[in-house]
């Protein structure tokens, strides 16, 4: 397993969900903002979707539509694009509600910077 | 609320406008008169009990004294032969207690006769077990509890606690009466009674040490609510001391049990030399972790500290109880433990110089010394306390001090140890009879005072004869006067440490020196009490103190008097009938037991004259100390073991965690996602190492 | 009784509650509260006869529309689904019990239905998770799980809630990310998303493929440790426990926490196996954490003030207990874990609810203000006690079983010194429990006189709370009951 440009451009889909993962996880370490780590965890979210899709593939497989003339034909495994389906709806739902929790942050702390959330909540702390 | 004596003056002016006798009145008060019978059928009992004993071994299964004792025999055969005895002397206070509590809310009088009922009930079911543990031992057992049942057996060592424990506690309900009229929260303090008293009963009869954990964790918990009882910020402090060492000195015996099932298999109280001894140094741990254990309990040095604290701000029947019995379980468990644990089984032994004893004479070693410096450090304690109350606590820990020295001789002199095992078991008795009537006597004088300080009293003994009468008596038992029970008992532990230094290490001389001397301390701090309290001149606010409302406390000491005196005249009964029978049940040498402890003469020459020095020099001590001055001196602080040890553990422990949580619990709680990506790739990083 | 759709009838009765409470939102709250209360009782009644069939007859699996295993769903309805499921129901009828009249105090009026919807759609998701046997379809129930159990801590609208609940979504959401690529790594080598036949093809592959199986490892082990908050990946617990409505708290601390944690045991005995896991060396890996947990947990406690968050720390060392039954990695020592996953549920249910009753009738959270409180509320403080002599270690409560348990396993898998740190843990917990006890009975304060009176707490609070004391008791006396059904529990973990 060298890392040279051939084995790259071949597993590319691995490789850029890979960057995608630590590109997630470096935006919801780093910035402060409650939505930027939101959108986080979404691109995180993406890059796992990514590489699962991409355990589908077959190299030289067709799409995966029945075909009736009774070949045996190389097909792209159909399941993990099913499952992703589900994956994103997940993905979805736990952004809609991060997001409406971002909003009612916002009514009751006036700020969605993590940093000066926590500067309020220690100084109510210490009250 | 109300304390009995305002009944009685409300009833003072009674028909007619006509003052009325006060004791007339309070004779008629049912629970003074149901206390009367009670205390009266108590000695009958005992003196029958007594005289069948007697009458048993004197010639076989019936006594020769007449047919009078065979009817009631025939009588006492169903209650003696119940086979579920120990159960039932086990749940009778359990079970009482919460009703005392639920009928105190409603008639204080009814609930202090439901206390007294319900001791005196347990009184005879334990007097009834004797005929079967004489034969050799009640067994119960109550499956399926814990995964290894419950299990129960009543043999001669454990009848002996059982029945100090019986009369002990009768004794303090009838006296704790009229006491606890200044006390507030009586029903709390009833209910935790009961209940220590139903554990020290379940600790005692237990046949394996995890029953015997189970009641000693209950009685550990129900007796800290009888310290912390006033609630003053003293009482509160003084019971977090008492409770967490408990605490700790449970999980020290619970960690030495797990230790000791998972390498022998066994948790019943047999004889385990031989497996002990292929374990190598666990064996020391597993014994140390015991000693630690119930050394906690027992007020072995250095884990003493508790001691002094509680009892001044325990209510004094609970402080009675706290040193007449509940520390004594320490030294039982540590009895229990030497005497099944370390000792190989009769037949795999060859005498006392087998290698099997190699472990009972390591431990003996450690715990006679720790039993000696107890007992010095204990009297040099007591002789500077002013509150008599701590300096009683000093005593009982300088006499738990003779008491653990004598297990250790027994331990260190094995096969032939039988002499220490029998000065440890009779010293527990006689120290549970006078120093809870000496506790009692503190307390009739602080409810009549108000006063604990010894310096600030005087001259008492003409407002309070008989309760400076019971004193000298008490005092004369613990100094050893012969005539009294102490003098039995040290004679024993005399001999116990002779023999160590005769048979074994000659070191153990001084050991027996210090013995004496702090016998001659005991003597002066007891002259010091009983002439700073009683004799001398009265101060002016003590001269008409109320001479009344004492009466059921005068009946428990003068109950309480009457052993000591009866057990002092006539040393051999407990000797011959309960100690010997104890004895023989272990592995200790009978040709030793029959040559040195059957019939022992106690007034012999040579133990009446060591008495002598022993007086005198405490005499000497007390004249020097009042004329120096000696009697204020306080222990340089870095011999303190509270100060260097116990403190500065308490303190780092709350020092640490407070500094960790603030300043680490906010930082990790903001570094949450990059503590997650430190050990995302931490452990990838660990299991690609793997492969390479 | 042997009807083999007994757990999906189990299923369908909680979504169905679920689904139809919305509906019944205009009702008044009396008829609401009957409902709930029939159809958690027939869901626990469903879950027994389960466990007695699964006890008389042995395990079975259920297809789904008859699907084979290889591409349909199955259930594995065995000794360990069952006995966990029992669990989960009866904990959560006594806790819904608990909760009718607590809520009423807590929440606004107008969201308590969808309280409860989210509740019932969570244990659907417990029950659902315990049950299953396919990857992909335990990561579906897991967030579920996760999104219902993050809604029930922010559905108290305060500020500390929403900002508790966005760290515990986040993390969450971050640790089911990172157990979605760990699933998707096993995938990728076996081809397959059921247990039993991944089992086979894991073992085969392990040697032509180590890596794969060891980054899937690596993946799900720190996804799980996430979502089991155990040490030192916690952080988000002692916020959302102790901010949530007290029913959440209880059933957050006492089951949801533990519903990962059976999912980790699930993937780590039967996808990946006893063999490759012990030869990597991960039990030992799970071992430091754990004892470093067992500590730190409680260390974290000792300094807090408020009550609830005293508890929520208390848990992370007591998930520090159960992982390092886990790491033990032999037969008595995953029982162990078991049994203290089914102790530590009732413990800290009493703890719990009985400091909500604390808060419910004064008000006040601070441990300091408490003093004198047993006499006010004896039945509260009594339950409390029992919770925590249990935590600590007294005989006579089933904490003191599973710590007894614990230290044997421990011997026997030949590592003798992490009993001092059992010993330690111990007398840490009794540091900061013993002080809440003694002044809650023994001191006074000008708030309140210490006379005896009754509880000022409605009847439907204190019965959860005296049977959840109750059981601690009979459970710590006969601890053989619990242990015989997981004893055989555990075989099914280790005979693949």
């Amino acid at each position: 397993m060298n890392l040279n440009a051939a084995f790259i451009y071949q597993n590319i889909n691995y490789v850029g969900s890979s960057f995608l993962f630590v590109i997630g996880l470096y935006t919801v370490l780093t910035h402060p903002n409650l939505i930027k780590k939101i959108i986080g965890i979404n691109i995180m979210e993406t890059s796992v979707f990514l590489f699962f899709v991409s355990i589908g593939f077959i190299q030289g497989g067709q799409a995966p539509i029945l075909n009736l003339e009774g070949k045996p034909v190389l097909y792209v495994n159909p399941l993990p694009s099913a499952l992703i389906l589900t994956g994103i709806v997940v993905a979805v739902s736990i952004t809609v509600y991060a997001l409406s929790m971002i909003v009612k942050i916002y009514e009751a702390y006036g700020t969605i910077e993590l940093d000066e959330i926590m500067k309020l909540r220690s100084e109510e702390a210490n009250e | 609320m109300v304390p009995s004596g305002s009944k009685e003056d409300r009833n003072k002016t009674g028909k007619q406008g006509k003052p009325l006798n006060k004791w007339y009145y309070r004779v008629l008060n049912y629970f003074c008169i149901s206390c009367i019978i009670m205390f009266i059928i108590t000695l009958l009992l005992v003196g029958a009990f007594v005289a069948v004993v007697i009458g048993r071994t004197s010639d076989g299964a019936n006594g020769n004294i007449g047919g009078s004792l065979t009817v009631l025999y025939n009588l006492l055969d169903p209650l003696t032969n119940y086979a579920y005895l120990p159960l039932l002397a086990v749940f009778v206070p359990l079970i009482g207690g919460p009703l005392e509590a639920f009928i105190g809310k409603r008639n204080e009088g009814l609930r202090d006769f439901t206390v007294v009922f319900s001791t005196f009930g347990t009184f005879i079911i334990i007097l009834a077990m004797f005929p079967q543990v004489a034969d050799g031992g009640i067994t119960n057992s109550i499956p399926g509890v814990f995964g290894y049942g419950l299990h129960f057996k009543v043999d001669m060592l454990s009848y002996i606690m059982v029945s100090t424990a019986g009369v002990l506690w009768l004794m303090v309900s009838i006296y704790a009466h009229e006491y606890m009229g200044m006390e507030h929260h009586r029903d709390r303090f009833y209910l935790f009674m009961s209940i220590t008293f139903g554990g020290v009963l379940g600790t005692v009869m237990a046949s394996d040490i995890l029953t015997m954990f189970l009641f000693f964790e209950l009685m550990t918990f129900s007796s800290y609510l009888l310290v912390a009882h006033n609630q003053s910020p003293d009482s509160i402090l003084a019971g977090n001391n008492y409770i967490y060492m408990g605490v700790g000195g449970g999980l020290a015996v619970l960690v030495g049990m797990i230790l000791l099932l998972f390498n022998t298999n066994h948790l019943d109280f047999v004889f385990l030399a031989t497996e002990l001894s292929e374990l190598g140094w666990m064996q020391y741990l597993i014994s140390g972790l015991f000693i630690i254990g119930f050394g906690i309990k027992a007020g072995m040095l250095p884990l003493h500290i508790w001691l002094p604290k509680a009892h001044p701000v325990a209510p004094t029947p609970a402080s009675a109880l706290l040193s007449g019995l509940l520390i004594k379980i320490g030294a039982y468990g540590l009895l229990r433990v030497t005497t099944s644990f370390y000792m190989p089984s009769a037949d795999l032994i060859s005498g006392k110089t087998d290698p099997l004893w190699a472990l009972s004479k390591n431990m003996g070693i450690v715990v006679i010394w720790i039993g000696v410096i107890t007992m010095a450090v204990g009297v040099f304690m007591a002789l500077q306390q002013s509150n008599m109350k701590k300096m009683l606590a000093y005593h009982s820990i300088s006499q738990m001090g003779y008491i653990v020295m004598g297990i250790g001789a027994a331990s260190y002199l094995g096969y032939i140890g039988a002499m220490g095992f029998a000065g440890a078991i009779y010293h527990t008795i006689n120290h549970a009879f006078f120093k809870a009537l000496l506790f009692m006597v503190v307390g009739v004088i602080y409810v009549k005072t108000h006063e604990i300080d010894m310096y600030k009293l005087g001259g008492l003994w003409r407002q309070m004869p008989f309760t400076a009468f019971v004193c000298l008596i008490a005092a004369l038992g613990i100094t050893g006067m012969p005539g009294f029970n102490g003098f039995a008992s040290k004679s024993i532990l005399h001999h116990a440490i002779v023999e160590s230094y005769e048979y074994g290490h000659p070191s153990f001389r001084y050991a027996e020196i210090i013995f004496t001397i702090v016998s001659g301390g005991t003597v002066c701090s007891f002259i010091k009490l009983f002439s700073y309290a009683f004799l001398g001149k009265c101060p002016e606010k003590f001269q008409n103190i109320s001479k009344d409302g004492n009466g059921m406390m005068q009946m428990a000491m003068g109950g309480l008097a009457l052993l000591i005196i009866g057990i002092g005249l006539a040393p051999g009964f407990i000797m011959d009938q309960f100690i010997i029978p104890a004895a023989s049940n272990f592995t200790y040498d009978p040709y030793f037991i029959k040559k040195y402890l059957v019939d022992m003469n106690f007034f012999n020459q040579k133990d009446l004259l060591a008495m002598v020095p022993v007086y005198i020099l405490g005499i000497g001590i007390f004249l020097t100390g009042k004329k120096f001055d000696l009697f204020h001196l306080h222990m340089p602080r870095w011999m303190d073991f509270e100060f260097i040890l116990y403190k500065p553990i308490y303190k780092n422990v709350m020092r640490i965690s407070q500094g960790v949580t603030e300043r680490y619990e906010t930082r990790t709680n903001n570094a949450d996602v990059y503590i997650y990506a430190m050990i995302l790739v931490a452990s990838l990083f660990f299991l690609a190492a793997y492969l390479r | 009784m042997s009807n083999i759709h007994m757990p999906v009838y189990l299923l369908v009765v909680l979504l169905g509650t679920a689904l139809v409470i919305p509906l019944m939102a205009k009702m008044t709250n009396r008829i609401v509260n009957i409902f709930l209360t029939y159809a958690i009782m027939i869901a626990a009644i469903l879950s027994v006869f389960t466990l007695v069939n699964v006890l008389l007859n042995g395990a079975f699996t259920y297809h789904f529309g008859l699907w084979h295993p290889s591409y349909g769903i199955e259930f594995v309805v065995d000794e360990f689904s069952a006995a966990m499921t029992v669990l989960v129901t009866v904990m959560s009828a006594l806790v819904i019990i608990y909760s009718f009249k607590d809520v009423e105090h807590e929440l606004e009026g107008h969201v308590i239905p969808g309280y409860y919807t989210l509740i019932f759609l969570m244990l659907f998701s417990m029950v659902g998770m315990t049950l299953t046997n396919d990857l992909f379809n335990m990561y579906v129930f897991m967030e579920i799980l996760s999104l219902t159990s993050c809604g029930i801590v922010s559905i108290k609208r305060k500020r500390e809630n929403l900002m508790a609940s966005l760290k515990y979504l986040m993390l969450g959401a971050i640790g089911s990310i990172s157990i979605l690529l760990g699933i998707a790594f096993l995938y990728m080598v076996t081809g397959s998303l059921n247990m039993t036949i991944s089992y086979d093809l894991i073992q085969n592959a392990w040697s032509i493929y180590p890596r794969n199986i060891l980054v899937a490892l690596g993946f799900i082990l720190t996804g799980f440790g996430i979502k089991a908050a155990v040490f030192p990946l916690h952080t988000w617990l002692p916020d959302a426990h102790s901010t949530a409505p007290t029913p959440s708290s209880a059933l957050l601390s006492g089951l949801v926490v533990k519903i990962y944690i059976f999912g980790a045991i699930k993937i780590l005995f039967r996808v990946i196996g006893i063999n490759i896991i012990s030869e990597v060396g991960i039990p030992l890996f799970i071992t430091y954490f754990a004892i470093i947990g067992m500590i730190m947990g409680s260390v974290f406690a000792i300094g807090q003030k408020d009550i609830k968050r005293i508890l929520a720390y208390s848990s992370v060392a007591q998930i520090g207990y159960i992982i390092l039954g886990i790491g033990l990695a032999t037969e008595s020592g995953l029982s162990v874990s078991l049994f203290h996953v089914v102790t530590h549920a009732l413990m800290k249910s009493a703890l719990f609810l009985s400091a909500g009753a604390v808060i419910y009738q004064t008000g006040k959270r601070n441990v300091n203000e408490l003093n004198g409180i047993g006499y006010q509320m004896p039945v509260t403080m009594t339950v409390f006690s029992v919770g925590a002599l249990g935590m600590i270690g007294i005989p006579g409560i089933n904490g003191f079983m599973s710590k007894w348990y614990l230290s044997f396993a421990v011997l026997e898998a030949g590592r003798p010194l992490i009993l001092l740190v059992i010993l330690l843990s111990s007398f840490l917990n009794a540091i900061y429990y013993l002080p809440i006890i003694i002044n809650a009975f023994l001191r006074e304060s000008k708030d309140r006189e210490n006379i005896l009176e009754r509880d000022q707490v409605p009847k439907s609070m204190l019965i959860p709370m005296g049977i959840i004391a109750g059981l601690c008791i009979l459970f710590g006396f006969f601890p053989q009951l619990i242990m015989g059904v997981i004893e055989r529990a555990v075989l099914t973990f280790f005979n693949i």
